[in-house]
């Protein structure tokens, strides 16, 4: 029944693993670097932050450097995890499909007795080989150095951090999935996927407390605060769940538009 | 109900109509050559039949079932082995292990029996395979689930000849358990020996369907024959005999005809240069015709036994000038 999932699975281990490590390990430089950072800034820390140009402290969600909590949430997870590991589904998203239709692998796999849902869904499924692997690693890391280096961060908060950025990282995988069925070639899906994550990422940060700031309400980034999570205690499950739906209507709208192409 | 239907099969691209008004029937158990010269839309017909796009009009059913209507081409694929033009698996995986996802998908019941005859590297990682190697593995995938139908385009490129006599060997048992083939190709004596019937494709258009027999009877043989005299075309005004184009020679320099008698000399400059060769082409002029033939071949084994032949090659003529001569927009008026 998930045959062509497993298989596609299989393909994505060796990435996962991959970026797993690299992922852990700037955690990990993130989570070791605090203490020196804190210690020599002391109380003055909160002032380096005024500093940063404003537009810039918002893309990166710094609203405080004065625990670890805050240093984490603006600088580990704004940054390297909702802006880079996004962007790292978005392309591998944009490569699912098209990359076959590029290199002509799509015929072998549509000859087989398969719908084309199938072949879209099993292979978005595969993504989840990535997001598991991450999405594991990544806390585990987290909460082990900080508790190794004395400014440990709340596990509960850390594991919910992790699990409403899911719908996420779905969704940054679903728009890519979009345009790889769109695009016949890898490359263009992909930098389109990487287009539109980026500028919606920036453009929500950027539209934030403007009069435009409802037109940032397309962005999957307005659905995640890793501030409020780590920071405040707050679990936004209701945005989660309105990620997890549109990133749900972004698959059925790349099966819809898959089972209309003509592969030629 | 036959294995293949299509019925009025148009597909068109915007600026190409790549397939018009395309008609043709598969019979159960038949082997069925879709040939046409690169680019007459051999390759849109199959992509439509396996439901990769769908025709502009016109329908096509596979094994009964409606290509148009996915539940129904999923039926049929179940019983159909495919090979692509240009088949592509996924690199990074092994040959066994892209088998293992198709016979997961399909099943696998031939697959030893198809590896014994056509012998991937299988535990090779694709990538580095050649492409006699993925050619083989298409072959493989494409048969093991003992479909009741096989399409494959241009199934012999890239197979050398001992292979490709196997495919054929192969072919022709299948066709006696019942196996149902439609096969393209761009050369007909690739395919000849194992098709029954073929279908003759031109710019888009079924020019014609009929059976191998009848259209080798058709389009006749290329000849080439070498005469130790000066002759022309009227030489070989026969029926039949077509395009014909004689080349004399005088001694050791090769002119066409109309300059043979004007530079007597040419050939006395050579002769101690050239040893045999030359003494050979001075001992009088040579006359290498050439032309397509489509008559009684006894009327032209008399002809030629009129002349002292050099050389003489006889061989099938090749499909494209097939096409010209028979249903190509000029030759269509002189075939007669």
């Amino acid at each position: 029944m998930t045959d062509l999932a497993r298989f596609e699975a299989r393909q994505r281990v060796r990435g996962a693993a991959v970026a797993a490590a690299a992922l852990g390990g700037f955690a990990l430089v993130y989570v070791f670097v605090y203490p020196t950072f804190a210690d020599s800034l002391g109380a003055d820390i909160d002032r380096l932050m005024e500093a940063y140009p404003e537009a810039l402290s918002k893309a990166f969600g710094v609203e405080s450097l004065a625990s670890m909590e805050g240093f984490l949430a603006s600088e580990l997870y704004t940054f390297a995890w909702m802006l880079l590991v996004g962007l790292y589904f978005g392309y591998a998203g944009g490569s699912l499909v098209a990359a076959d239709v590029e290199h002509g692998r799509i015929d072998m796999l549509l000859s087989l007795p398969i719908s084309r849902a199938r072949i879209v869904v099993e292979k978005f499924a595969a993504l989840l080989v990535p997001l598991t692997a991450l999405s594991v690693v990544v806390p585990a890391v987290v909460w082990a150095g900080t508790a190794a280096v004395g400014h440990p961060v709340d596990a509960a908060d850390l594991l919910a951090l992790h699990l409403l950025s899911i719908p996420y990282l779905l969704i940054c995988g679903a728009v890519g999935l979009v345009a790889s069925v769109v695009f016949d070639r890898a490359s263009h899906a992909e930098r389109a996927s990487l287009g539109a994550l980026a500028g919606l990422f920036f453009a929500e940060s950027l539209l934030t407390g403007t009069d435009y700031a409802a037109a940032g309400a397309v962005a999957p980034s307005r659905y995640l605060d890793p501030n409020a999570v780590l920071l405040d205690g707050e679990y936004a499950v209701g945005d989660a769940a309105l990620l997890l739906a549109a990133a749900g209507i972004l698959l059925a709208l790349a099966v819809g538009l898959f089972r209309r192409k003509d592969i030629e | 109900m036959p294995a293949i239907e299509v019925d009025g099969l148009t597909k068109d691209y915007g600026s190409v109509r790549a397939n018009d008004g395309v008609s043709f029937t598969v019979e159960r158990g038949e082997v069925f050559g879709y040939l046409g010269p690169n680019g007459a839309g051999k390759t849109t017909t199959i992509r439509t039949l396996m439901g990769f796009q769908s025709p502009t009009h016109g329908s096509a059913r596979l094994l009964g079932h409606d290509v148009t209507d996915e539940a129904e081409l999923l039926a049929a694929k179940r019983r159909v082995g495919y090979l692509p033009a240009r088949p592509a698996f996924d690199e990074t995986v092994t040959g066994r292990e892209a088998l293992d996802l198709h016979a997961a998908i399909k099943g696998d019941e031939r697959r030893e029996e198809l590896l014994d005859r056509f012998t991937p590297p299988l535990d090779r990682e694709i990538r580095a395979y050649s492409t006699g190697n993925v050619q083989k593995l298409g072959l493989v995938q494409a048969f093991m689930h003992d479909p009741d139908l096989v399409i494959l385009d241009e199934p012999t490129s890239g197979l050398d000849p001992l292979l490709q006599r196997s495919f054929n060997d192969f072919v022709d048992a299948e066709r006696e358990r019942g196996l149902s083939v439609l096969l393209s190709s761009h050369v007909l004596s690739e395919v000849r020996r194992i098709c029954d019937r073929v279908g003759i494709l031109r710019e888009g258009r079924l020019v014609t369907t009929e059976r191998v027999a009848e259209l080798l009877g058709r389009t006749g043989k290329l000849v080439r024959a070498t005469v130790a005299d000066d002759v022309d075309t009227g030489a070989f005004d026969l029926d039949g005999v077509h395009d014909c184009a004689c080349h004399t020679t005088a001694g050791s320099d090769n002119r066409s005809e109309g300059e043979a008698d004007d530079a007597p000399n040419d050939g006395a400059g050579r002769t101690d240069a050239d040893g045999e060769a030359g003494a050979r082409a001075r001992t009088g002029p040579v006359t290498e015709c050439q032309f397509t033939y489509t008559g009684d071949v006894n009327a032209l084994v008399d002809r030629l036994d009129e002349h002292r032949l050099l050389d003489l090659d006889v061989e099938e003529a090749p499909l494209d000038e097939v096409f010209l001569r028979f249903y190509g927009s000029e030759g269509a008026d002189d075939s007669d």
